[in-house]
């Protein structure tokens, strides 16, 4: 089975004090670490899980600059077979419509059975990509999977829903799918494994390689667009308790019990 | 990374093991742990195919401590082979979420626990403490490293050695934001390239600074530095052996009276791994007012607390009782007051330990360098 899994390269953000940037419409990324896309991560698991049980090939693909050779590499160590990145100067200030154009013009050229990404990215986290992305190459799709069982040409697949629910789907391949945290634990990808393939090839494509016009992509290309970005105002409500340690646990068990919080 | 290449039994010699169970007999975790040293050594040997280890958990309960090295009559070293599995493991990427963390937090962030780079200093911000990158070759670095730095207990100790370093009028500097891991667990948890990672950052920033002597706040440092960072042309000291040699050199005198009843807990890094028991010993017993008894279990038959080798961050199948509880315990019964160690992990393991056993109110876990300080006459910084 081929399967493409499409990655992101983002700021981990869980430890760092965000700063938005002059222009008002992006965080500072000065002095962030960055790495994969959580989401991604799992996706890049499962699909190497599924080569592991049923055999085929593996390519991973991320839009961005040079940088995201990082995560694609890192992929690679951890068991993908091809890279490729895409990147154009026009892709710049694409949203989530314009980046499932361009990943719809680069996967058109590359055979597979299934297709992954991630259910959302750490980032934006639109969720979108992935579904935009199926919907523009006709594929059956199904989003925030958390298990995957493959016999033959079907797929069954479970879907995390909202209350606890869980949807148990069946699909024929083609397929996309995007995947949830949680479905697996991601492999440990060593420094040595990064540096075995650090020789390996990435591919390169532009907007000319994939027959996308600078009218289709980018900021152009998109159907929305950031404003501004701003921290949420500060607002009231917060109860400060004061007391000696005994008054403080009494008074906040009140308060939990009182507003369901605890039976 | 050729290395990895060679077999295990080639790579360390483990053929001439004469499987006399020396090892097995001395390893603190044999007691409670499935983990039998002689019997892997023996499997690695005989076995084509050692991915059969990557399923057993027990590989995890080594805490690294080194008896099994120390008593080998064949001049073996046991541990290296629960290390080598551990690096197949890592290769492989079959390891435990948690040392997962770790690894990835010492990849990204320079430090196991994941915490953010430019907070790595903050313990420091208001002790006037120089930026070890602006000093002249030759000079004394202070290398911190990450429980020093992060963990709340430990950065006490980092702020009372630099007490009793301004006590003794050392001039020296730290390398701050700039600072990484020493790498010794994450080498010891088997991720060897990540190791050589921090190592080049760290040689990189000696480089520049040229320190004719680098103290550590760690046996667990002082050991990577001293023995594992190649082409460290500085000498490394844990801070017990710097502050000895200051006590020598007449600029330490320890002159007010601490009346207490203590022991001493020999860290495995600095004791059986460096040889370092009298040090630490000399500056307690110098303190008026200390009386100090040793433990049935000390130097180099010191029991190990548990916390190296990685366990901090991985529990291993540890059925049965903590040693750290089995050491406060001990010292509870001789009728001492206060354990008194010289690293990290000894302090956090024990302390955790006298909380889990309920004796919070009949015995305390002092650090050597907080002792010191009582000695000084100076306070003790509590914060945190």
């Amino acid at each position: 089975m081929d399967i493409i899994v499409c990655i992101k390269r983002v700021p981990e953000t869980a430890e760092a004090d965000l700063v938005i940037d002059a222009s008002k419409k992006a965080i500072d990324t000065d002095g962030l670490v960055f790495s994969i896309n959580e989401w991604d991560n799992y996706a890049v698991e499962a699909a190497i899980q599924l080569k592991e049980s049923v055999g085929g090939t593996i390519t991973v693909i991320s839009v961005g600059p040079e940088e995201n050779n990082e995560v694609l590499r890192r992929a690679l160590a951890m068991g993908a077979d091809e890279a490729l990145r895409l990147t154009d100067p026009a892709f710049e200030g694409s949203d989530a419509y314009a980046m499932a154009k361009i990943l719809a013009a680069a996967v058109k050229d590359i055979p597979h059975d299934l297709i992954l990404t991630g259910v959302q990215a750490d980032d934006d986290g639109f969720g979108a990509v992935g579904v935009a992305l199926a919907q523009m190459l006709g594929l059956p799709y199904a989003a925030l999977v958390t298990d995957i069982q493959l016999d033959g040409e079907t797929l069954t697949v479970h879907r995390e829903l909202e209350g606890g629910l869980e949807e148990v789907d069946t699909l024929k391949l083609p397929a996309l799918l995007t995947i949830q945290t949680g479905i697996n634990e991601p492999r440990y990808v060593s420094i040595m494994g990064i540096r075995r393939v650090a020789r390996k090839e990435i591919g390169v494509k532009g907007a000319g390689d994939l027959g996308l016009s600078e009218e289709a992509v980018g900021a152009k290309g998109s159907l929305s667009r950031i404003e501004e970005l701003f921290f949420p105002p500060v607002g009231e409500g917060a109860e400060i308790i004061e007391g000696t340690m005994d008054e403080k646990t009494e008074a906040l068990v009140k308060i939990l019990k009182e507003r369901g919080g605890i039976a | 990374m050729e290395e990895l290449q060679q077999p295990l039994p080639e790579r360390l010699d483990l053929f001439t093991c004469i499987q006399c169970g020396k090892c097995t007999g001395g390893c603190p975790v044999s007691i409670k742990s499935p983990l039998n040293i002689r019997r892997v050594i023996r499997e690695t040997v005989v076995r084509e195919d050692l991915h059969g280890f990557f399923s057993r958990l027990e590989i995890w309960d080594c805490t690294t401590c080194s008896t099994c090295a120390i008593r080998c009559p064949r001049g073996l070293k046991p541990v290296d082979a629960i290390i080598g599995l551990r690096e197949m493991m890592v290769e492989e990427g079959r390891i435990e979420k948690t040392i997962i963390d770790a690894l990835d937090g010492a990849y990204k962030y320079g430090n196991p626990w994941g915490r953010a780079k430019n907070k790595r200093a903050e313990w420091a911000q208001d002790l006037d403490i120089q930026n070890a990158l602006e000093m002249d070759p030759g000079q004394i670095l202070y290398f911190v490293c990450c429980a020093a730095s992060y963990d709340p207990r430990v950065q006490v100790v980092a702020k009372t050695l630099v007490t009793v370093l301004k006590a003794a009028g050392v001039s020296f500097g730290i390398l701050g934001n700039k600072e990484v891991c020493c790498g010794s667990e994450i080498r010891r948890m088997g991720e060897v390239g990540l190791f050589e990672m921090l190592m080049e950052e760290n040689m990189k920033n000696f480089g520049k600074i040229e320190p004719a002597t680098i103290v550590t706040t760690s046996p667990h440092c002082m050991n990577a530095l001293k023995n594992e960072y190649e082409g460290l042309g500085s000498e490394v000291l844990h801070y017990s052996q710097f502050v000895r040699r200051l006590m020598d050199e007449g600029k330490l005198a320890f002159e007010t009276e601490v009346p207490m009843k203590v022991t001493y807990h020999d860290p495995c890094y600095l004791g059986k791994q460096n040889g370092v028991f009298d040090e630490p010993r000399e500056i307690l017993t110098s303190i008026p007012g200390i009386e100090f008894i040793e433990f049935g279990r000390c130097r180099e038959n010191s029991l190990c607390c548990e916390g190296g080798g990685g366990r901090m961050w991985m529990e291993g199948t540890n059925q049965g009782k903590r040693l750290s509880e089995v050491r406060v315990e001990d010292a509870l019964e001789m009728g001492v007051e206060a354990i008194i160690t010289a690293c990290p992990f000894c302090l956090l393991t024990l302390e955790d330990a006298v909380k889990t056993t309920g004796n919070e109110e009949k015995i305390k876990i002092i650090d050597l360098m907080e002792l010191a300080v009582m000695g000084l006459g100076k306070t003790l910084e509590t914060e945190g």
